[in-house]
């Protein structure tokens, strides 16, 4: 596809006239290529001014109730009366609201609480033992000091632990890149934002492997444009199998 | 060993914030290059507004704080409710599509992403394909309530539209150097959510004219916006 007509379909889906099949496929790329949803925020931006001509109509009554109600994802049913107090702790209180409501969503509220906990205890269980990573990388920098560790599961799930304060100038952000494909280009795996290490995930790439290269670089903020590596090298270095 | 391509240009601008929007994100309005000349000291926007941080309020959603998205449906809703208004059509649809919007919203604040856009970009995204998804379905679905219907012109909410965008904008004088046609064909589909099939319908014109007539406006729209 060339820049022009990627610009083109940037702008129709930003209008609305693309195919859903072409602008579901474009956003799943872009949830995983910081430049082009910069672009597509971009194209995105261009109309926005037009959003603001739109009358400010006024909101019927209600209206917050019906969204309120469906919060909870599991249902589209209709509370009625006050029920705008929910506490900010919301999930299990307002169970516990619908379910003495309303006898026949009992089983439905209890199952959603077992549902919970049991999510809580996999969600724990799995945070408290975290996968040996299938390989491990030590990025060093231009003076050979280890500048971060990438530690990566078969999924791509990369952890990022900086071990150097990062020198990054001011307007600009970390982007973390790979090559899965020796001879292929970089693939960006993201940005480190914050400028504090973070854990990256990305799906469609194949399972990493000993020897593949890692590597840090400064881009401008948001990404880099050009969805390759632009900006000078943090930390480079290559990965390798951990002794189990 | 490096990754870096030593040839790759920069060739994009920083990312502009959303030019309406209030608070924390909000940016310079306007390129500097094309404010120039045309009502130099134009007061923008009206009035006291209420400065509201719509990216915080998105992530205090993530976490699960209610009142977030109450306090981002009455800074937006409104607004939102004309937005889905003007490509529905019909009362009761846009006020379906603006509490899905922020139902939507809610379920997937978490994965928004302060680096990747504006946060009143993002609301008014999901709005906009919400109504979109709606407006192609109704097409086959729904043609009953025809009292709610708002039988306002095309014409005349289009030229509301293109006379609400101030005229210290980039994007009112960008569209202000097409031709009528083009700038006609842009707003109908952005503004009332119009297909190039509806839109040559409307004017016509052939399928093939509107879509190249549309591509060249957009290439224009780029060009003197960027």
């Amino acid at each position: 596809m060339t820049e022009r007509s990627l610009d083109d379909l940037l702008d129709e889906i930003a209008l609305g006239l693309a195919s859903a099949e072409d602008q579901s496929r474009i956003e799943a790329m872009a949830a995983q290529d910081a430049a082009l949803a910069a672009r597509l925020d971009r194209a995105r931006q261009r109309f926005a001014p037009l959003d603001d001509t739109a009358p400010v109509l006024p909101l019927p009554q209600g209206f917050w109730q019906g969204i309120a109600a469906r919060l909870d994802g599991a249902t589209d049913l209709a509370t009625t009366g006050s029920g705008e107090t929910a506490p900010a702790s919301g999930m299990v209180v307002d169970l516990a609201r619908v379910k003495s409501r309303l006898g026949r969503w009992r089983g439905t509220a209890l199952g959603a609480i077992a549902a919970s906990l049991l999510l809580a205890c996999v969600t724990g269980w799995t945070l408290l033992s975290p996968p040996a990573p299938l390989v491990i990388a030590v990025l060093m920098d231009a003076e050979g000091e280890a500048f971060a560790l990438i530690e990566s599961g078969a999924d791509n799930t990369t952890r990022v632990t900086l071990l150097e304060p990062a020198d990054v100038p001011a307007g600009q952000v970390m982007q973390v890149w790979t090559k899965p494909d020796e001879a292929g280009p970089p693939v960006s795996l993201g940005l480190l934002v914050e400028g504090s290490s973070r854990t990256l995930s990305i799906s469609g790439l194949p399972a990493p492997g000993a020897r593949q290269l890692y590597e840090i670089t400064a881009e401008p903020a948001g990404g880099s444009p050009t969805n390759l590596p632009t900006g000078p090298i943090l930390g480079v270095g290559l990965a390798k199998e951990p002794v189990l | 060993m490096t990754l870096t391509t030593p040839g790759a240009s920069v060739t994009i601008a920083s990312r502009r914030p959303h030019p309406g929007g209030a608070g924390l994100t909000a940016g310079r309005p306007v390129s500097s290059h094309l404010s120039k000349g045309t009502c130099g000291s134009h007061p923008h926007g009206g009035g006291f507004k209420i400065e509201t941080d719509h990216a915080a309020l998105i992530r205090a959603c993530a976490s699960g704080d209610r009142s977030a998205l109450k306090t981002l449906m009455e800074a937006e809703g409104g607004r939102m409710l004309g937005v889905a208004r003007r490509m529905l059509r019909r009362a009761d649809l846009a006020e379906d599509a603006v509490q899905d919007a922020l139902v939507l919203a809610w379920r997937r604040a978490a994965q928004f992403d302060p680096s990747r856009g504006s946060a009143k970009g993002w609301l008014y995204t999901i709005l906009r394909n919400r109504c979109l998804t709606m407006l192609r379905q109704e097409d086959r679905e729904v043609s009953s309530g025809a009292s709610e219907v708002d039988d306002t012109p095309a014409a005349q909410v289009l030229a509301s539209a293109h006379g609400s965008l101030e005229t210290s904008t980039g994007l009112r004088q960008c569209l202000d150097r097409l031709d009528g046609a083009t700038r006609e064909a842009i707003l109908s589909s952005y503004v009332l959510g119009h297909s190039h099939g509806e839109i040559a319908g409307q004017t016509g014109t052939p399928l093939g004219t509107v879509k190249a007539r549309m591509r060249r406006g957009l290439l224009k729209l780029r060009e003197c916006l960027s």
